[in-house]
């Protein structure tokens, strides 16, 4: 494949999103308490350490997306849906972190279970 | 993978350093960094989340020493290996040709 100029635009233009067209049922609703599972793989993973174990709402819910765990150990799309969580940051980092602060991060299906 | 890139509520860093109208690109090369990773990208040579693996792979104390592209160039470089484009040895064989005729200079 020849690269050029036009090549280039079309790339920047035509890919960067992992939405997936599939059906795929949600763990999750708007509004459901969760907790980020405790993992420790080895491969890829877009979970931090610093939410895991960590109490959060489902703000939003993007739709289903490809899993990048699963991509970038070359295990295919495991399509699953893709939330914006938010976290409260006293939740995150204790009593020293101020009420009002928070953070919104985005988890996949797999990351989350329910909160005890 | 529980590496040195996950970093998030680290402390000891310093603070962040901002720049003023700071540029695209500090360095020519680094714009040549990118495009390298995007074609690898493109060409279906290997996808987007094995390359940040590939990142984040990078030994701890090189991790934190490099800069930003120079991070994406290994990342690039540990792909195009792993896949069977470019092995280390191709690389490392042309770095020491380009040496030698730029008179030695790195």
């Amino acid at each position: 494949m020849k690269i050029t100029r036009d090549v280039v635009l079309g790339l920047y233009k035509n890919t960067g999103t992992a939405r997936v067209d599939a059906d795929v049922a949600a763990s999750f609703k708007v509004g459901d308490i969760i907790q980020a599972r405790i993992i420790n793989p080895t491969g890829h993973t877009r979970l931090p350490r610093y939410v895991r174990g960590k109490q959060g709402r489902i703000a939003t819910d993007h739709g289903v997306f490809k899993f990048a765990d699963s991509l970038a150990r070359g295990g295919g799309n495991q399509p699953q849906h893709l939330y914006s969580v938010r976290f409260d940051a006293r939740e995150l980092w204790g009593g020293d972190a101020k009420p009002q602060d928070c953070l919104y991060i985005d988890l996949w299906d797999d990351y989350l279970e329910r909160a005890e | 993978m529980n590496g040195i890139h996950d970093m998030g509520g680290v402390h000891g860093y310093g603070p962040i350093d901002r720049e003023e109208d700071e540029p695209v690109f500090h360095h020519a090369w680094e714009g040549k960094a990118l495009a390298l990773a995007r074609v690898g990208l493109a060409g279906g040579h290997f996808d987007l989340d094995e390359f940040r693996h590939a990142m984040e792979r990078i030994a701890p104390v090189q991790y934190l020493s490099i800069s930003y592209y120079e991070r994406w160039l290994e990342g690039t470089l540990m792909m195009l290996d792993a896949k069977g484009v470019v092995s280390a040895e191709e690389f490392q064989t042309r770095l020491d040709e380009l040496s030698k005729s730029s008179g030695g200079g790195a």
